[in-house]
């Protein structure tokens, strides 16, 4: 049988928001791709942009970050200052010469798991139409 | 034996040598920066226009070299040595100080007290073809470090640049093996005559200005010397001047795994780095710059005159030219020998 | 002359005790090179010197002198650097003496020498010629075919905060519309673009001279060298070498005052500036920032604003 390729996309959820949503999205049922692996975090402040390059070169095929939308922080201000990384990261890297999608970014509030679905499915999709991450992914000896 | 090999014939030559050797050679990688490398192609040896950055101990030393390697096969666990060098080497267009400091890296990697088997594997399957610095520069100071832009030691063969050609000099038994080389043909006594010329006036450039004279002594007073905190103020504390010293020689060990494989490795270790003298503890017996720099200048002058009876020096400039804050080890062994 | 104001305005700060320690460009051992000097004592203000090769950026040993007070020789950019580092809280506020001199732009040493065939072992500067000389050859140059790229670009040679200022304001306008290495280079497609940052890293001998000369870089352990957690490893592995100079960079984000000291001290001449250039830019079109022109104006990376742009989220 033929090996279809699928991304390997690692997803940072904020404690209080998106990974809420997620769990919603599983109590309700609600489907989406399994091409995620989620890491909880506190807050999408707490992303340091290490982890998302060092996630980037063990050779996962994209990254998504997920918090609380503007206002609903649950540390009041910690998803503004992390949207200020987030887009001299996402503009910096690009601008050097990695595709564009490979870093992702959402709100999703904990009420909302159809959304949280969406946002997984939009995310694979694109990062399958990337193929498989070939820069800056570290070869082992 | 003195040959010559003409200039057209050189990319030919190189792909001769390349069909039973691996070549490293001068590679341009970038407008004037270049290092030695193994070529892959012929076209890739840059014309030693320019003494590499980086110097040809790292041909025997590598910065970052593979030291073994390991991984899960089923349930056993294999190790792969990576000591031997499996095909004969050459190493071309190095210039007499580079090649000194590796007569100085032989007493550390193949000395009394240890031997390396990477380094010594490395050192016994290359030939050395050095090459005679016809052009040095203002910084060089070779010949005050027993050296000089033309020393033919420590090479199996040497070569000189006639402009058209290259002289040829066959030096050792290893050397006598390239004799028959199809592209060497026989000098004439016109080429001769231009070498030596060529000899005598880069010689003249690189004058013995510099005395050494004495100067472990002088270090063995200086250790509390408030010259050190003059010598730091202007260092950044980069590496670049330990990195590029062809002498240099400190290494770092680290295993880099990967879930159920991964490697052995040595880096380059620089004693600039606060990290190297760093403790577990947190303790760090070289706090500040002024020990680290203090360091660097003591195992040249006097640490390694202690325990090999040779100064790891070899003038070749590169700290000097290179320096982010322009700092000049020429004049820092002059204020040393000044007192 | 800048070079005379220079010397005297150090003598009467050390004389009078105002300063215990002058940091200035003076002679170095290269023609055209400076090398910085730190000066004690009165009578030895004739080692400063001004030149169009003062390259480095004097700041970056301020984290040297905790205790001392400092006369300090900046430039515009430099001065901006220590505007940026009051911001982050390095220094006391009446620590140092702002010593201004009105940039002319600098002179890049590598390119002068690459103009010419042979050694260069003699530079003079006449207005806005540069009279090189080696040991056959003698030539005139023009000075502005052979600015630092940072400097082409430069608006703001003037010192934004200075105790004194040695020599007459310069006219604010940049040389060229565009970074020169970044001309060209937006056009370029990704795959293109990775490319050369690839090839430009790959030189890279993590002799960490861009950190150390960059003031900005004082984190008292990089992130090169933590083991707990462990972000990269020590060798030259390609993905490695290009890690370390994204989050070197990136770093600088908010925080750079495109003084190129980092390409200046790099030995393997690996283009540095384009990165930066790319972050000042971003963060000036981002959140309207321009490191170290406002001094009240904290850093954008520790700040935000509600209505900052959020498109690219989903």
């Amino acid at each position: 049988m033929e090996m279809v390729w699928e991304p390997k996309i690692l997803a940072f959820l904020c404690n209080w928001c998106s990974y809420a949503g997620a769990d919603l999205a599983g109590t309700s049922r609600i489907q989406y791709p399994p091409n995620i692996r989620v890491i909880r975090v506190p807050c999408s402040g707490r992303i340091n942009p290490l982890f998302i390059l060092k996630a980037l070169q063990n050779g996962v095929d994209g990254v998504l970050v997920s918090g609380c939308h503007p206002g609903d922080c649950h540390y009041l201000s910690g998803n503004y200052v992390g949207r200020r990384k987030s887009a001299t990261l996402k503009r910096f890297i690009e601008f050097l010469g990695l595709e564009e999608g490979r870093v992702q970014f959402s709100w999703v509030s904990a009420a909302e798991g159809g959304k949280f679905s969406q946002v997984v499915h939009e995310v694979t999709e694109e990062v399958k139409k990337l193929g498989p991450a070939k820069r800056f992914v570290k070869k082992s000896s | 034996m003195t040959l010559k090999l003409d200039k057209k014939d050189f990319h030919s030559f190189l792909q001769n040598l390349m069909n039973d050797y691996e070549l490293f050679a001068p590679v341009q990688v970038a407008e004037g920066v270049a290092v030695y490398k193994k070529i892959e192609h012929p076209l890739e040896a840059a014309r030693f226009s320019l003494n590499p950055q980086k110097p040809a101990k790292e041909v025997f030393f590598p910065q970052s070299e593979t030291m073994f390697r390991y991984g899960k096969v089923g349930v056993k666990t294999e190790v792969t040595s990576t000591e031997k060098v499996e095909r004969k080497r050459i190493l071309l267009g190095a210039r007499p100080c580079d090649l000194q400091a590796v007569s100085l890296l032989d007493e550390i990697f193949q000395g009394r007290e240890y031997s390396d088997p990477y380094y010594i594997n490395k050192r016994q399957a290359t030939t050395v073809i050095g090459m005679g610095c016809s052009q040095p520069l203002s910084t060089c100071f070779c010949s005050s470090m027993e050296g000089g832009p033309f020393s033919r030691n420590h090479s199996d063969i040497f070569l000189i640049d006639l402009g058209e050609a290259y002289l040829v000099e066959v030096l050792t038994e290893k050397g006598k093996a390239f004799e028959k080389n199809p592209f060497f043909k026989k000098a004439t006594q016109k080429d001769l005559k231009a070498a030596k010329s060529i000899e005598k006036n880069a010689s003249n450039q690189v004058g013995a200005i510099l005395s050494l004279e004495g100067i472990e002594r002088k270090l063995d007073q200086m250790i509390e010397s408030p010259f050190w905190d003059r010598v730091q103020e202007r260092c950044i504390g980069c590496r670049v001047c330990t990195y590029l010293c062809p002498t240099c020689h400190c290494f770092d060990i680290a295993d880099e795994t990967l879930t159920t494989k991964g490697q052995r490795v040595r880096n380059w270790d620089s004693c600039l780095s606060s990290l190297y003298s760093q403790e577990t503890s947190g303790h760090n017996p070289r706090p500040t710059n002024r020990e680290r720099t203090r360091q660097r200048l003591m195992h040249k002058f006097n640490y390694f005159p202690k325990n090999v009876g040779r100064i790891a020096c070899v003038g070749c400039g590169r700290c000097v030219l290179y320096c982010p804050a322009d700092l000049d080890i020429r004049e820092t062994i002059k204020e040393i020998q000044k007192g | 002359m800048i070079q005379e104001k220079l010397r005297q305005k150090a003598r009467e700060l050390l004389e009078s005790k105002a300063v215990d320690l002058v940091i200035g460009f003076g002679e170095g051992s290269l023609p055209l090179r400076v090398s910085p000097v730190f000066i004690r004592n009165p009578h030895e203000v004739d080692r400063l010197v001004w030149n169009s090769f003062c390259r480095q950026n004097l700041s970056t040993y301020l984290h040297k002198f905790k205790s001392l007070k400092i006369g300090l020789v900046v430039k515009g950019c430099d001065s901006r650097s220590v505007v940026a580092l009051s911001l982050e809280k390095r220094f006391k506020p009446d620590q140092l003496f702002l010593i201004g001199v009105p940039c002319q732009r600098m002179v890049d040493h590598r390119r002068v020498k690459r103009a010419v065939q042979g050694e260069i072992l003699h530079v003079s500067e006449q207005g806005d010629e540069l009279i090189v000389e080696g040991k056959d050859f003698k030539t005139r140059l023009n000075r502005k075919d052979f600015l630092y790229p940072s400097c082409q670009v430069c608006v703001h040679r003037n010192p934004v905060r200075a105790d004194l200022l040695m020599g007459e304001v310069v006219e604010e306008f940049s040389l060229l519309e565009t970074h020169p290495d970044m001309k060209g280079f937006l056009n370029k497609g990704v795959e293109e673009r990775w490319d050369y940052f690839e090839k430009e890293t790959g030189r890279c001998i993590r002799c960490y001279a861009c950190r150390e000369a960059c003031p900005m870089c004082y984190c008292p352990e990089c992130f090169v060298d933590n083991s707990n957690p462990k972000w990269m490893e020590q060798g030259l592995s390609p993905s490695d070498l290009e890690f370390y100079h994204i989050v070197r960079a990136y770093h600088q984000t908010g925080r750079c005052t495109a003084c190129g000291a980092c390409e200046r001290a790099c030995p393997m001449e690996i283009r540095l500036t384009y990165m930066t250039e790319k972050l000042n830019q971003d963060v000036k079109e981002l959140f309207g920032f321009e490191t170290g022109v406002d001094p009240q104006a904290s850093s954008p990376l520790s700040t935000f604003d509600v209505e900052d742009q959020q498109e690219f989220i989903k």
